[in-house]
């Protein structure tokens, strides 16, 4: 069952009345606030499957809201979703720190609060409930590690310079997977020099003049360690355009279909597999165990592999 | 700067100010970085400069109109997703004919809305901004649109190729500029704009068909993002639905950097070049300089203040001014 958010305000009565009646059968009310649905791919798919797995199971209930990357429209589906007393909140943060009061208020309201696929800041861990997602640091740590066998495998881990094009400032995906690269490529590969890092925002273009600018200001890259894929491929098609493609390892993260298809092309090398229907489906379960009473880890991650040229047939082409 | 008179070399610096505060600029960035005046580099700032730069040439008509756009970096994400969609569906040489048609129609709507419904044009096109977000999504389903074959398709030509060495971005951007330069300064068309936007009141009364003349300034913009849209497409072949977010107050920003008015009747295409140029150059400049990434939101829109100031203190003979 999908709602716009229009629509639910104007039901919230109705749906109030189906939520008491909920707690006097078996069925569960799952209410679930998102990020920005449609702004790319991997939303869009997290969207669809969750309400398909919601659909899928007769004892759950679910009101579907989209914050359209608004803060403030976040904080006020919160607070419409505890007017409604739903049983469970999920919520992807639009801002990992300005949802804390709201995640507060529903916690203190008596309502659990599952937060999907990335985490809100530490002073508010004690208002939710679990963390289901992936592992963003355990994601930078895993391309560095494909990074560094690559040079490896090249025979270039002595001497090889990396430049680094991270998702957006102050977004807590972008943070931790930076870190996560930052902090394991010493350590497995401590002559590989990390030489500069710009943010291209999630975005393709921008990444690739970020990628021209890195281009024109060093002589010498071996290796470009993108945030997710779409930025990936706008440092690739810099690098195409300069000429400089081949002699460069381009490693990212969240396979989209585009790094899929060039890796099989042969001109990107590796990235992190994470499919938006494991996280969609990772966040119900989990909303539905915590209010079943299961015993649910706080940080509930859900698997990640790496998948690189090497290995990507043993994984089908990402739907975004 | 207090002594400055309208003669000589002082004239030309009050009609020039943006055009010396570019030269400080740019001289400034080569002794930072010295690889920052490289042709190659040069070239790749122009070429990505030219998206935009093909924007800000369209709503400059619209600003000197008197009117205002901010929908024009949704409506390019509409026309980007929108011939990539059909490019796989009718081929490139249908994809892009109905491209520009479908945007037209959407510069036509807005123009109907605020030419001759009089509406406010900084609310139409603020609730345009969200429709045709939403259109576009609509569209693509939220989903990444890509050419399925990248290799097989002459489509690349419009963002990647090159005629004579120069990239066809900055070739596109040039010949528009020139174009409608030329329309703006020396046709009876580009007087009326100027007209509308000086004193509507006046223009409607000496006989200049205000409503169609503010209509035609948002077809031109339209035309221009259709442009611009399909440059980007043509680009990274691929794209996400968000591609211009934002690109409306950057595109805005280099018009009234290049000293067009914000109330309407003044402006050149030349100007809004060089104030599109200096973004470009700022953000690359910084990128060369290697400035850590959070400071360089806030030394990019200094340096755009600065500028402004210096155009303003330029023209008005003085730095500070006792009176509004």
């Amino acid at each position: 069952m999908k709602l716009t958010f229009g629509a639910v305000l104007a039901t919230t009565t109705a749906i109030s009345g189906a939520a008491f009646a909920a707690s006097h059968s078996d069925t569960m009310t799952i209410g679930i606030t998102q990020n920005n649905v449609g702004v790319d791919s991997y939303q869009t798919t997290y969207e669809q499957a969750f309400i398909a797995a919601a659909e899928a199971n007769d004892m759950v209930e679910t009101v579907v809201l989209d914050a359209g990357g608004d803060v403030a429209r976040q904080i006020a589906q919160m607070e419409d979703l505890i007017q409604q007393e739903v049983d469970a909140i999920i919520i992807w943060p639009t801002n990992g720190e300005a949802v804390i009061p709201a995640v507060r208020k529903a916690s203190q309201a008596g309502i659990p609060v599952i937060v999907t696929n990335s985490n809100i800041a530490e002073q508010g861990f004690d208002f939710v409930a679990s963390f289901s997602g992936p592992d963003n640091i355990t994601q930078g740590s895993r391309s560095a590690e494909i990074m560094c066998d690559r040079f490896k495998d090249l025979g270039i881990d002595g001497e090889a310079r990396v430049v680094q094009i991270s998702g957006q400032p102050g977004y807590t995906t972008a943070i931790e997977r930076a870190q996560g690269f930052e902090e394991r490529l010493p350590e497995v590969c401590p002559d590989v020099t990390l030489v500069e890092t710009q943010p291209g925002d999630w975005n393709r273009e921008k990444s690739q003049q970020v990628m021209e600018a890195f281009l024109v200001k060093y002589d010498d890259i071996d290796g470009v360690y993108s945030g997710d894929d779409n930025m990936g491929v706008g440092a690739l098609n810099a690098a195409k355009a300069a000429g400089r493609a081949g002699d460069i390892t381009f490693v990212g993260a969240t396979n989209f279909a585009v790094g899929y298809e060039a890796m099989a092309a042969g001109d990107y090398w590796g990235s992190i597999y994470q499919s938006p229907v494991d996280d969609a489906e990772a966040a119900l379960q989990t909303a539905i165990d915590v209010l079943n009473g299961e015993e649910v880890p706080f940080l509930n991650y859900f698997d990640t592999p790496k998948i690189t040229q090497d290995n990507m047939d043993e994984f089908t082409k990402p739907v975004f | 700067m207090a002594e400055l008179t309208k003669s000589g070399v002082a004239g030309v610096l009050a009609r020039q100010g943006i055009l010396i505060a570019f030269v400080i600029f740019m001289v400034g960035f080569a002794i930072a970085n010295q690889r920052f005046i490289a042709v190659d580099n040069v070239f790749g700032v122009i070429r990505s400069s030219a998206i935009l730069g093909v924007m800000a040439l369209g709503v400059t008509f619209v600003v000197i109109g008197g009117n205002l756009d901010l929908s024009v970096g949704s409506m390019m994400s509409f026309s980007t997703i929108v011939v990539l969609d059909l490019h796989d569906k009718l081929g490139p040489a249908l994809a892009i004919p109905a491209m520009f048609a479908l945007t037209l129609l959407l510069g036509a709507f807005i123009g109907f809305l605020v030419g001759y419904l009089k509406l406010n044009s900084l609310i139409v096109t603020l609730g345009m901004l969200s429709a045709i977000h939403g259109l576009t999504l609509t569209w693509s389903g939220g989903k990444n649109m890509d050419i399925a074959d990248k290799s097989g398709t002459w489509f690349g030509f419009f963002g990647q190729g090159s005629v004579m060495g120069i990239p066809m971005p900055i070739l596109m951007f040039a010949g528009l500029a020139a174009v409608l330069g030329i329309v703006l300064a020396r046709t009876p068309f580009g007087r009326k704009v100027y007209a509308v936007g000086g004193n509507g009141t006046a223009a409607t009364f000496s006989g200049v068909p205000r409503a169609r003349v503010v209509f035609t300034t948002y077809l031109l913009s339209a035309f221009c993002v259709a442009t611009a849209g399909l440059m980007q497409a043509s680009r990274s072949m691929g794209s996400q639905n968000t591609v211009g977010q934002g690109m409306e107050l950057e595109v805005l920003a280099a018009v009234i950097l290049g000293g067009a008015s914000l109330l309407g009747g003044s402006g050149t295409i030349f100007k809004t070049v060089i104030g599109v140029l200096i973004l470009g150059f700022i953000q690359n400049g910084l990128l060369l300089v290697g400035l850590e990434f959070y400071v360089q939101y806030v030394v990019t829109w200094t340096i755009i203040i600065l500028a402004v100031w210096l155009d303003i203190a330029a023209k008005r003979g003085r730095l500070w001014s006792p009176i509004a």
